[in-house]
């Protein structure tokens, strides 16, 4: 699960163009959307890309993204239950 | 003082329920959707449904008597048979055709071609030429063409949705002022799988039967086609003794000043550019009949739209209705679409449908499901678009008069004046935003904000009262990173970062959000025209409005992959880059630059010159 946790740390930060933090910089428990990160809806529209590209795991609905993406930790949960690549 | 009243006096539509007035009419008056499955766009999307125009390119080339090998993309096409309708309709001589100017919305233009042909052209000249057609103004001017128009005389805006919309207060303004007594003016798009793919990365694509205003709407389906109105001044309507359709009576043009691709929630730019409208035309609320809404199907949409609507009306709404659920969302001519669709309502004493529509949304408009045999004096017409570029535009039976407008010729000065040369980077931009913002941001946005804004500063305009920006290709490297995408890796797993700085009116759309300025916003994109076009709207504003202070700037980039295909197309060279320059214009002397001069002022902004002179 750690490998996990950093290796989608890299892709948040390479997908959503975050240049000026390294994976250390993102707490795995602290909310990636509001507080936390800030990142905004468009964000979330890029992280769902990143989930089929990477994982092949497809959310039909943008609000699922909202469960999802609570935190690094909880996107790393999602992704090891569900991913089919 | 000026109270020209703009007739319209000629109409033109093709769209996915009918090829000309007579099948719309017919398929309003049925309710009959022209929304289904995709039949002649080439994606792999296959399992979306749009509003897509019947005719094949070729069906439409022979419409218009042209040979089966020209190389005329579907956007032009669609255009030249709508405004070929509108002509003949207003009864427009062979004098006439030299002298009238078409103005015309596009966003998509000959991205058809170009996302055809796109990765063969970069080994192969075969299909190469189709490039020279690729952006909006050469798409209008090839309209121009085939109608017989003078492409010499054309205006292309690209607001994105709102685009025919702007077209046709564009028209109205240059009516008003006396600087034309008759013009063309809407817009055509043909769908692409561009769009379709950047709508759909979004995740604001209906894939069933969109469903504007209901409580489970779950967004829009696109749609294409064009329309056109001849507008012309009263002088040139008894001078012809024609009779008019309707008077064009009141319009608005607002900006969000939100987000790049969402409404905000009290729908500010939506209340403002209605209310405008209802202002110039000297009308109370309870005088509009209908108002075609924007009303595309998307949650966000629906509910702005709801919100600015109750705002201005209050407990007054008229009865509403959004025609996208019969012809889809045709983007950049759906303003000038709704606008014959609001005609042939008033002409034939109708309310179209709302299709789809089945439960009420909280704090919603309940729209109407259709009514016959009903008068209507005054219709209201909604385009919104992204970057938050909303207007508004009235129509009256022919009998109704025009408010006054202040009708002076202010002196106006360049208060201000900034260059972000080709070679030079684009870090100042960090002296305006947050890397958080920053990061997102292709290069020819950071230069641009990095001129609009120091330009503003050396000003001490913190909010201009308009914004107007020129650009020939608009957002080239965004829009090739997502067609490099797209055809080399397919259309699914694409991004919405790229689409959404890929139209052109991203940087006024974004100058607005931050400068704040809710007022006039529009991008003008006409070859090596659209500078000047944009300095002479700015003249049309000091002119018909309070305004004081406007930035203009203009603002265009070139690609390592674009230099290469223009070389072996032109064998003209021109460096990889962005180049920038924002002017502010002011009616107030104290501390200006000098007065304005157009021509030199042109020759100044003009991106190929600053492209050039390093």
């Amino acid at each position: 699960m750690e490998e996990l946790i950093q290796q989608l740390k890299e892709q948040i930060i390479d997908v959503l163009n975050l240049e000026d933090l390294t994976p250390e910089d993102i707490d795995t428990d602290a909310p990636l959307f509001g507080e936390g990160l800030e990142l905004d809806s468009i964000d979330a529209l890029e992280l769902i890309v990143l989930l089929e590209k990477n994982y092949g795991i497809k959310l039909a609905d943008a609000s699922k993204g909202k469960e999802v993406f609570r935190s690094v930790r909880v996107m790393a949960d999602f992704v090891s239950k569900n991913r089919t690549k | 003082m000026t109270n020209q009243t703009v007739f319209i006096t000629g109409s033109g539509i093709i769209s996915a329920i009918g090829t000309g007035k007579d099948e719309v009419l017919h398929s309003l008056l049925e309710g009959r959707s022209g929304i289904g499955p995709i039949h002649h766009l080439q994606t792999e999307h296959t399992d979306l449904s749009v509003g897509e125009v019947r005719q094949t390119d070729g069906e439409l080339r022979q419409m218009l008597g042209l040979s089966d090998d020209a190389m005329v993309n579907r956007t032009a096409l669609l255009g030249a048979v709508a405004v070929r309708e509108a002509i003949a309709e207003a009864g427009l001589d062979a004098e006439d055709m030299e002298t009238v100017p078409l103005i015309s919305g596009t966003t998509v233009g000959g991205m058809d071609y170009t996302e055809r042909y796109f990765l063969d052209m970069q080994d192969s000249d075969e299909h190469l030429a189709t490039l020279a057609s690729h952006d909006c103004g050469t798409t209008t001017q090839l309209t121009a063409r085939i109608v017989g128009l003078d492409p010499g005389r054309t205006i292309t805006i690209s607001t994105a949705c709102s685009s025919a919309a702007n077209a046709i207060i564009m028209g109205a303004n240059l009516i008003k002022t006396g600087v034309a007594d008759r013009v063309v003016a809407g817009g055509a798009e043909a769908l692409s799988k561009f769009h379709l793919n950047g709508f759909n990365t979004l995740m604001i694509l209906d894939h069933e039967q969109c469903r504007p205003f209901d409580r489970d709407r779950r967004g829009l389906n696109l749609g294409e086609g064009a329309a056109y109105v001849v507008l012309e001044s009263e002088e040139s309507v008894t001078r012809r003794g024609v009779s008019p359709l309707a008077v064009l009576s009141g319009y608005g043009n607002a900006c969000d000043a939100h987000h790049q691709t969402a409404s905000s929630d009290n729908g500010e730019g939506a209340y403002r550019a209605m209310q405008q409208a209802l202002n110039m035309a000297q009308l109370d609320c309870e005088q509009i009949g209908y108002i075609n809404a924007h009303g595309t199907g998307t949650p966000n949409n629906d509910q702005s739209e709801s919100v600015a609507i109750l705002r201005v009306f209050g407990d007054v709404v008229p009865p509403v209705s959004s025609t996208k659920s019969m012809t889809g969302h045709t983007t950049s001519a759906s303003g000038s679409i709704e606008t014959v669709i609001c005609l042939l309502a008033m002409q034939n004493g109708f309310l179209p449908a709302n299709l789809g529509w089945q439960t009420a949304m909280e704090q919603g408009i309940v729209p109407t499901m259709g009514v016959r045999d009903v008068q209507l004096c005054h219709v209201m017409c909604n385009s919104f678009g992204f970057g938050g570029n909303d207007s508004c535009l009235i129509l009256s039976q022919p009998g109704h008069t025009s408010h006054l407008l202040p009708h002076i010729s202010p002196k106006v000065y360049v208060k201000s004046l900034s260059t972000l040369a080709v070679h030079e980077t684009t870090d100042r931009v960090k002296e305006f935003v947050s890397p958080m913002e920053a990061r997102r941001m292709c290069r020819l946005l950071k230069a641009a904000l990095t001129t609009s804004l120091t330009a503003l500063r050396e000003a001490g305009v913190p909010t201009p009262d308009a914004i107007i920006t020129a650009t020939t290709l608009g957002m080239l490297e965004n829009s090739e990173k997502f067609l490099l995408q797209m055809c080399r890796e397919g259309e699914h797993c694409l991004g919405p970062t790229l689409f959404m700085q890929s139209t052109h009116n991203t940087i006024a759309g974004l100058m607005g959000i931050k400068t704040r300025c809710h007022g006039y916003n529009v991008t003008i994109t006409q070859s090596e025209h659209s500078i000047r076009t944009a300095l002479l709207d700015a003249l049309l504003q000091f002119r018909l409005t309070d305004a004081e202070n406007i930035l203009v700037g203009s603002h265009d980039e070139s690609t390592e992959i674009f230099a290469d295909l223009i070389h072996r197309l032109t064998g003209k060279q021109i460096p990889v880059g962005q180049s920038s320059v924002s002017v502010v214009l002011s009616t107030n002397p104290d501390g200006a630059l000098c007065e304005l001069d157009i021509d030199a002022l042109t020759t100044q902004l003009d991106p190929s010159n600053v492209l050039h002179n390093l």
